[in-house]
């Protein structure tokens, strides 16, 4: 990607002329500090190389509806990086693009990512580029009904920067679920950048799933503030994209604050996915929980970066992090890098993390009963990755996203392991 | 139904069993006894079809086929079962798909239909009710968080959907308290039937107060050195088994 291609994704934005001198600005902050590469420690693993040799370009066609299923809740569908088609039932989810100058947008929009500490340069472009994406605001006094919002990419080559924006306000409740797809073997690059503000005792429960196009490129940042007593609870289900890098950034800025961070990802074929968690205790008495699984099977590859820190001062802090993978082939490779870093005395702190193969001995108990070889390991299989599942308190959600996690496990045969 | 002639197998280098001979008639249940080390646990996993375990001589027909010959879910399927001295927990995975995903094999080389769920559901019912538990186990992990009474129970359960010709019951009384022995025992003593065969495994003779074998093996270095009826299970109460012990038999116990 040159700076003209990108320049040139730049004139397709719309704006008012004050936006778009804001778009030019972080547009050279952007030329600045240039795509992340493995030599920034926090990209060690994953390379965007692909896209420095690709030639993307602003979307030209809203998406047609190339794949439909029934969303239980309400809908809001964007093809292309464009909302093209928002439920009327829908009281508190908007287009961004539509409300860029009320007061609202203008004083939250780039609050969180434009101090973003963890190297910014993609949410950088993000800004500059933004096409649309959803305003959720919900005022108090409100319990907000399930949002799905389905990403569908249709066009080759395309740059979909996609940009979001959610506000709960204090003792408020929602439920978001992400759906990103592509038409398969299709080649684009989705890079969304999430903000949510939680007021005081708001609750979210934000899920995530990505099934993008196996030639796609998926680069994500959401960034969380959360105020007093409030619960950010994500569960983040990552199987699409040849590349993918999920970023998730959270601030527990005020006491009582608590976030649950759980998912699954599973790196088959050729996939990278890695997916970086960070979360700041930044008061007392602020919770944090990370539950992740991994499955890389094939020549995938999976990360999981886990960070966090509890600041001075943030006393009687709880934060645990586990993470269970799986590797299933000798090809296949999966990096785990859990860290905690406390700087106060009175907290209670736990990590875990393991890498292993299914278990033979398992295996065994239910060819035993008479279950075939491959069959008991796609048994074995499926009860691992349902349990990321079980995370979810709605069995509603958790039975709509079943069978999506189902078709993404990879078939099991049995291939020796180096 | 099952004849074991000579059998040697041994875990890597090392020889644990050393010219096993046992006949094993339909209708029949055998107990084989013996110290801890004497092999009768790697007899049981030999049968089940285990890896990690060399036939080093010998061999073992069932049902007129060569057993050793079959993959571990073939044996099933032809109706070997073992009930496992450790049951392993299986997060993730219901009780019930375990179940039903097993049986539904079985059938199918039984020739039967495969039953959907809810005929499934009144099939397992009546064994719920026969070992004494909730229909709630269902729905629960197999074995994950188990007690070891639960574990036990749910192998037997397991037995009782499948409705093996032949059980291997590992250890099976061992860690249970008098009441789950009890009803463990009814469970087993429920799939008695004259084209069946069960074969016992275990150290004390206890378990043997509710299911009475018809013939008692004593397993030491490797070998049956004794058979005989209910009278030699109680005289090794009384006695131990020191007496039977050949001289060089003092073996701790091996696992691959």
């Amino acid at each position: 990607m040159t700076p003209t291609l990108y320049r040139q994704a730049l004139e397709h934005s719309s704006g008012s002329p004050h936006q778009i001198a804001l778009r030019k600005v972080a547009l050279e902050r952007f030329f600045t500090r240039g795509l992340p590469t493995p030599r920034d420690e926090d990209w060690k693993y994953t390379a965007l190389d692909s896209l420095e040799r690709a030639e993307l370009h602003a979307p030209l066609h809203a998406a047609e509806d190339w794949a439909s299923e029934d969303h239980p809740g309400i809908v809001m569908k964007f093809g292309n990086g464009r909302l093209t088609d928002a439920d009327p039932k829908s009281i508190h989810a908007h287009g961004l693009a539509d409300h860029i100058d009320t007061p609202l947008v203008v004083h939250y929009l780039g609050l969180l990512a434009d101090t973003f500490p963890g190297g910014a340069a993609l949410a950088d472009l993000n800004s500059a580029l933004w096409q649309d994406g959803l305003l959720l605001h919900v005022p108090a006094g409100w319990k907000a009904a399930p949002l799905f919002l389905v990403h569908s990419a249709s066009e080759a080559d395309a740059m979909l920067h996609l940009r979001h924006l959610v506000v709960l306000e204090a003792g408020t409740e929602a439920v978001l679920v992400e759906h990103a797809q592509g038409i398969p073997e299709l080649t684009y690059w989705h890079n969304s950048v999430t903000e949510i503000i939680l007021g005081e005792g708001a609750k979210l429960t934000h899920l995530k799933l990505d099934e993008d196009s196996a030639a796609a490129t998926h680069t994500s940042l959401t960034l969380v503030e959360q105020s007093r007593d409030s619960r950010y609870h994500a569960l983040s289900i990552h199987v699409g994209g040849r590349v993918a890098r999920h970023d998730t950034w959270v601030n527990l800025a005020e006491t009582g604050a608590e976030c649950q961070l759980d998912g699954l990802f599973i790196a088959d074929a050729r996939r990278h996915i890695d997916q970086h968690l960070h979360v700041e205790h930044a008061a007392p008495h602020t919770t944090s929980r990370q539950t992740w699984r991994g499955i890389a099977a094939g020549r995938g590859r999976g990360i999981f970066d886990a960070r966090v820190v509890v600041q001075p001062g943030a006393q009687r802090a709880d934060a645990q992090q586990s993470s269970r993978n799986l590797l299933l082939s000798p090809y296949a490779e999966i990096d785990v890098k859990p860290q905690l870093e406390i700087y106060t005395d009175d907290v209670k702190c736990g990590h875990g993390a393991t890498v292993g193969q299914l278990d033979e001995a398992q295996v065994f108990y239910l060819c035993s009963r008479g279950i075939d070889a491959d069959a008991a390991r796609t048994l074995l299989l499926r009860g691992f990755a349902e349990e990321a599942l079980a995370l979810l308190e709605s069995a509603v959600l958790a039975g709509w996203m079943e069978p999506h996690l189902l078709a993404a496990l990879p078939i099991q045969r049995k291939e020796p392991i180096a | 139904m099952l004849e074991i002639r000579n059998l040697h197998v041994s875990i890597g280098d090392k020889p644990i069993l050393a010219g096993i001979e046992l006949d094993v008639k339909a209708g029949e249940v055998h107990a084989i006894m013996g110290p801890n080390g004497s092999g009768k646990s790697t007899l049981a996993q030999v049968l089940a079809g285990r890896e990690g375990y060399t036939v080093t001589a010998g061999s073992v027909r069932y049902l007129g086929q060569d057993l050793l010959a079959l993959e571990p879910e073939q044996r099933a399927r032809a109706g070997v079962f073992l009930a496992f001295q450790y049951p392993l927990e299986i997060p993730g995975v219901a009780n019930v798909q375990l179940l039903r995903t097993a049986l539904n094999s079985v059938r199918r080389q039984r020739g039967e239909s495969e039953l959907d769920a809810l005929d499934f559901l009144d099939t397992v019912k009546d064994k719920l009710a026969l070992l004494g538990m909730d229909e709630s186990f269902l729905y629960r992990a197999v074995n994950d968080g188990f007690s070891g009474g639960e574990k036990k129970r749910n192998e037997i359960l397991q037995m009782a959907v499948l409705e093996p010709r032949l059980a291997i019951l590992d250890e099976t009384d061992s860690g249970l308290d008098i009441d789950a022995l009890k009803t463990v025992a009814n469970g087993v003593n429920a799939l008695k039937h004259p084209e069946r065969a069960v074969i016992l495994v275990t150290h004390y003779q206890r378990l043997l107060n509710y299911i009475v074998p018809d013939r008692v093996h004593v397993l030491a270095g490797g070998r049956i050195v004794r058979s005989g009826d209910t009278g030699l299970a109680l005289e090794l109460e009384d006695r131990g088994y020191g007496w039977l012990m050949p001289e060089s038999s003092a073996r701790e116990e091996v696992r691959p």
